[in-house]
């Protein structure tokens, strides 16, 4: 079932007096459950289609449907609730709150996105999610004792805490060596499947599209192909 | 969850820097202030202490006290139109002790009235920092211009003019000492500044605070440093804050591309700088009422709770403008930017 929609999308960028067309009228459909990694070199696109996708830049032209609602023509402050309470976000670096212990990263997600919970079943919650990532030991740990790897970890529980529909991932593994990158893969390929999370994910690694299920291969701002992942 | 107090507890160092730089200038600034209320005590407690009303002096006296004469028949005349009006007169003088040694003090005198005190002929009262030279009540006293001598009859707190105390004399003595015949002025409580007597100039009480030589001079210059040192903690807040929030733009970003609302990220700084300052201002306001029990009796230095609050809201006032300065730079950061800036 299609979850998110996007209808010819441009994006142009103004650099003096030359525009630059960085997206050439994108057609995308994602569907519940899968993951979808976008591909392609540098400059092709494939960042500021993610970018747009989750609403953290507006496109020049075209719709981005999430769940039958034109996100184009929503307000900041609309844009932001879904942000907050529908979408999920990995990046490259963990990004996590450096003067917030690993339990707090999530609660504040839960109170970001305004989560119905109870303090104490937000604290259950918690516990669960930090046990699913594997990170239930390092509870009361700050950032800064964190090894890469658990970093990252933390950094996918907070993005799946609030039970996001959809997860966008902005080269998650490229802070990392070949063997985290793996785990935090199979960690992000088997949390999307048990939580039927739609994920759309920027790689360069070759390697991690083995944890696909759809590739999108993209070339100066068009899709030049688009295929289910074949082992 | 209150992310101001987390940042605050995890970084403990930084915050404390601030707080003792707030502490610091805050705590100078009540001491000058104090200082200032008190150089402000000694220069015209007497008048100071006088209800709002209207000062009247000759025109021609061109707003100098010890110049003005008010003739008896204006002087007359206002008295029976202005209700508890007063008429006084005040100059600087000496006065002998028994060991004859001259101290310094500013005659008063007066018509019969509740905001002077009214003594009789060669009596005197005195500002009570004369107890602190040796005089006491009984003793008697001499003036080289003064035919008689003065008896202390008593002593008033906090009664002191041009830095010296107030010696209330006998309008008689006073007009013995000076060779003079009238009044200097008239001071009607409750006065009505469009109400006009020919041939006299009307002030309010500030108006002739002003007219006192050095007065407006030296509170000038004491209030001015107050407020530079005002405006002084409001940059270093605003400084200091903008300097965090650069280092922290990555971490503002991120928050924002997970969904946190940018009111948060003000109520997160508005909050510190709350608690900072609160803090400061309780250390300060203490350490500062401490110096003013503790203070060397000759320095002038008055710091009353009104000022200290006044002052305390001022603080907080200027931290939330300087906070805020610095935190315009929130709401103009793309959450894009921080994505692709990397690990901050």
């Amino acid at each position: 079932m299609t979850l998110f929609k996007i209808d010819e999308v441009r994006k142009t960028f103004k650099n003096g007096e030359i525009e630059e067309e960085i997206l050439k009228g994108i057609d995308l459909s994602l569907n519940e459950g899968e993951i979808t990694a976008l591909v392609g070199a540098s400059g092709s696109g494939k960042s500021t289609l993610l970018t747009i996708a989750a609403g953290l830049q507006p496109a020049s032209d075209g719709h981005v449907i999430f769940e039958g609602k034109n996100m184009s023509i929503m307000n900041s402050e609309e844009v932001r609730k879904v942000r907050a309470s529908e979408f999920g976000f990995v990046f490259q670096f963990a990004h996590l709150v450096p003067f917030l212990t690993v339990e707090e990263q999530l609660l504040l997600m839960l109170d970001v996105s305004e989560s119905k919970l109870k303090k104490q079943e937000q604290k259950n919650e918690v516990n669960r999610i930090l046990k699913l990532v594997g990170m239930d030991h390092r509870k009361v740990a700050y950032p800064s004792s964190l090894s890469g790897g658990e970093k990252q970890r933390i950094a996918i529980a907070r993005a799946i805490i609030h039970k996001p529909k959809v997860l966008f991932a902005d080269e998650p593994t490229a802070s990392l060596d070949s063997q985290r990158s793996k785990e935090v893969m199979l960690l992000i390929r088997d949390l999307t499947k048990t939580l039927n999370i739609t994920t759309l994910m920027v790689t360069h690694d070759e390697e991690m599209l083995a944890y696909t299920d759809r590739i999108i291969k993209m070339s100066d701002g068009v899709i030049l192909q688009d295929a289910i992942y074949l082992d | 969850m209150n992310l101001a107090w987390k940042e605050i507890k995890k970084n403990k160092v930084r915050f404390l820097i601030l707080g003792s730089i707030v502490f610091l200038v805050s705590f100078l600034t009540f001491i000058i202030s104090g200082l200032a209320n008190g150089l402000s005590q000694d220069n015209a407690a007497l008048i100071k202490d006088l209800p709002q009303g209207q000062f009247y002096m000759n025109k021609d006296a061109d707003q100098t006290y010890n110049l003005s004469k008010i003739d008896s028949s204006t002087q007359n005349e206002i008295l029976s139109k202005e209700k508890d009006a007063v008429a006084f007169s005040l100059q600087m003088g000496f006065l002998n002790d028994k060991d004859n040694k001259q101290q310094s003090v500013a005659f008063v005198t007066s018509t019969e009235s509740d905001l002077f005190e009214n003594v009789k002929h060669n009596e005197v009262v005195l500002d009570s920092s004369m107890k602190d030279k040796g005089i006491k009540v009984g003793d008697t006293l001499t003036n080289n211009q003064f035919s008689g001598k003065f008896v202390v009859k008593g002593f008033v707190d906090q009664k002191k003019y041009s830095h010296a105390p107030v010696a209330y004399i006998n309008e008689q003595d006073y007009k013995e000492i000076y060779r003079v015949d009238e009044m200097q002025m008239i001071f009607a409580p409750d006065g009505d500044s469009s109400k006009e007597f020919a041939g006299l100039e009307s002030f309010s009480n500030k108006e002739f605070l002003n007219t006192i030589p050095s007065y407006n001079a030296e509170q000038m210059s004491l209030n001015m440093i107050v407020w530079f040192l005002i405006v002084i903690s409001g940059m270093l807040f605003a400084i200091f804050f903008y300097m965090m929030n650069v280092q922290k733009i990555g971490l503002y970003g991120i928050l924002k591309a997970i969904g946190v609302k940018t009111s948060k990220l003000f109520k997160m700084i508005w909050t510190q700088m709350a608690i900072i300052t609160v803090i400061s201002l309780i250390l300060s306001v203490a350490f500062s009422q401490a110096f003013n029990l503790i203070a060397p009796k000759g320095m002038p230095f008055t710091l009353t709770i009104a000022t200290t609050t006044q002052l305390s809201i001022v603080f907080l006032i200027i931290g939330f403008i300087g906070a805020t300065i610095s935190g315009i730079q929130i709401k103009k950061i793309q959450p894009l930017q921080a994505i692709q800036q990397g690990e901050a």
